[in-house]
């Protein structure tokens, strides 16, 4: 690498300027335990979302928001992503427009239909399509973000795909479906949770977010869905194994080619 | 050829002083006898754009782009270094640097000027001083033109283009380096 480039990390570009709000669980006595290289910790589900979104974009600023108090997200002065790895399930059959959405998840509506902020939501955890059916219930929030604007759904691979290791769904992870609207806003991302113990496209989510946040910090100008669009237009097919559209979506995201440039003379 | 007598010049220029000033008659001396004293191509700031040209990065297709087409070039800085001698024991140093370019720098030419004295403190010792100054010869990086589609067209460092760091940022880092421009040389020697 150029020296130059090494000074340019280390004068900070890693996200400074963007707010990375977790929606998640702050507060509930559920833990359990896991390993992001630091040693093994327990805690809450949304600590550990939280942590993930913190070690990929570690200047950004990330907030907090318990998705048990329901309350209206707030955003941030600057760009603003939002990570949601959790759902919402009800049986099945409804329409999102059906559903009497809290505060918390109206706002959050609202801002992806906007391009207000970016929204970075795991897929599920199903081995499903997006919105898919299981157990005679559907994730209501990937329905409702279906087709907005700033909003990605994000799924899990079983390892971060390379040309000569082409990596493959995780098995749990729902995919994009047949539904065009899904397959143009879903990513893929690695979860190795053979290394850190932990698994689910809740870990994915973090990934994008932090990209985003990256992204956002290095395109200031840019909006929230101009920020989503280059994470999607950007994806990787040639990482994934069998790459198919009705199943990895968009593809693997990549940080690298979302940070440079289309050409350059 | 280029770099091979590479930060010798001044070397060559003491080691000819005594040569030269000692080896001239007076008559020749009066007639203000010009000396080649070193030629030769490359500087280190030749080498530290040659070194820009390391690494590369993929584009947004996948395509790889070197740094290396940006930053060789045909032709290096050649150096003439020369001693217009003055009077038996003083001269004047000259000389020039041709500059060199590539597509995303340039190296201007330089004029180097100075002079040589010495004295004889005992029949069988020199010590001299030589002080040369350098113009010009200043190391510019061009920046580029990056295209990076929706997100819109900056002018940046073409280094720093697909690094995590803001566009217009990555202009603070375009290399804007002077050479060596002032060489001051004492030196004594004691013939047993």
């Amino acid at each position: 690498m150029n020296p130059d480039v090494g000074a340019a990390w280390r004068a900070g570009y890693k996200g400074q300027g963007v707010t990375i709000t977790i929606v998640d669980d702050f507060s509930s006595t559920s833990k359990f335990s896991g390993n992001f290289g630091i040693g093994t910790q327990t805690q809450r589900h949304g600590e550990w979302t939280r942590e993930e979104a913190s070690m990929v974009a570690p200047l950004a600023t990330i907030r907090s928001k318990d998705f048990s108090t329901s309350s209206s997200v707030a955003l941030s002065p600057g760009l603003n992503v939002l990570n949601l790895s959790y759902g919402m399930y009800t049986n099945a059959g409804y329409s999102p427009s059906q559903i009497g959405w809290s505060a918390e998840e109206a706002s959050i509506i609202s801002y992806a239909t906007k391009g207000t902020a970016v929204v970075s939501k795991a897929a599920g955890n199903d081995a499903v399509a997006v919105g898919g059916v299981t157990s005679g219930q559907q994730d209501y929030l990937d329905l409702a973000l279906v087709g907005k604007a700033s909003a990605i759904f994000v799924g899990a691979l079983n390892s971060n795909g390379t040309t000569s290791n082409k990596a493959s769904m995780a098995w749990y992870s729902n995919i994009a479906g047949s539904n065009q609207a899904v397959q143009s806003h879903f990513l893929v991302v690695g979860v190795t949770g053979d290394k850190t113990g932990l698994y689910g496209t809740s870990f994915a989510a973090p990934i994008v977010a932090g990209y985003a946040a990256i992204v956002g910090s290095k395109f200031t100008r840019a909006t929230p869905t101009q920020i989503t669009n280059q994470l999607l237009n950007t994806a990787r097919t040639d990482t994934l194994a069998n790459y198919s559209a009705s199943v990895y979506g968009k593809g693997e995201a990549s940080l690298s080619r979302a940070l440079a440039p289309l050409s350059i003379k | 050829m280029r770099g091979k007598f590479g930060n010798r010049a001044s070397l060559c220029a003491t080691a000819l002083l005594p040569w030269a000033l000692l080896g001239a008659p007076p008559a020749v001396a009066q007639e203000w006898a010009t000396s080649l004293i070193d030629i030769h191509q490359g500087s280190p700031l030749s080498d530290k754009a040659r070194g820009l040209g390391d690494g590369g990065y993929e584009l947004q297709t996948g395509s790889r782009i070197s740094f290396n087409q940006w930053y060789q070039t045909n032709w290096v800085d050649m150096h003439v270094d020369l001693m217009t001698q003055i009077t038996q024991d003083t001269g004047i140093l000259w000389g020039f640097g041709t500059g060199e370019q590539g597509e995303k720098y340039r190296i201007e030419p330089s004029l180097k000027l100075g002079f040589l004295t010495q004295l004889h403190p005992s029949a069988n010792s020199i010590l001299s001083l030589s002080f040369t100054t350098t113009f010009g010869g200043k190391l510019t990086e061009k920046p580029c033109q990056a295209d990076y589609g929706d997100l819109g067209t900056y002018s940046v460092n073409c280094r720093l283009a697909a690094s995590e760091m803001a566009p217009e940022e990555t202009l603070k880092y375009l290399v804007n380096a002077k050479p060596e421009s002032q060489h001051l040389w004492l030196n004594y020697r004691v013939t047993f």
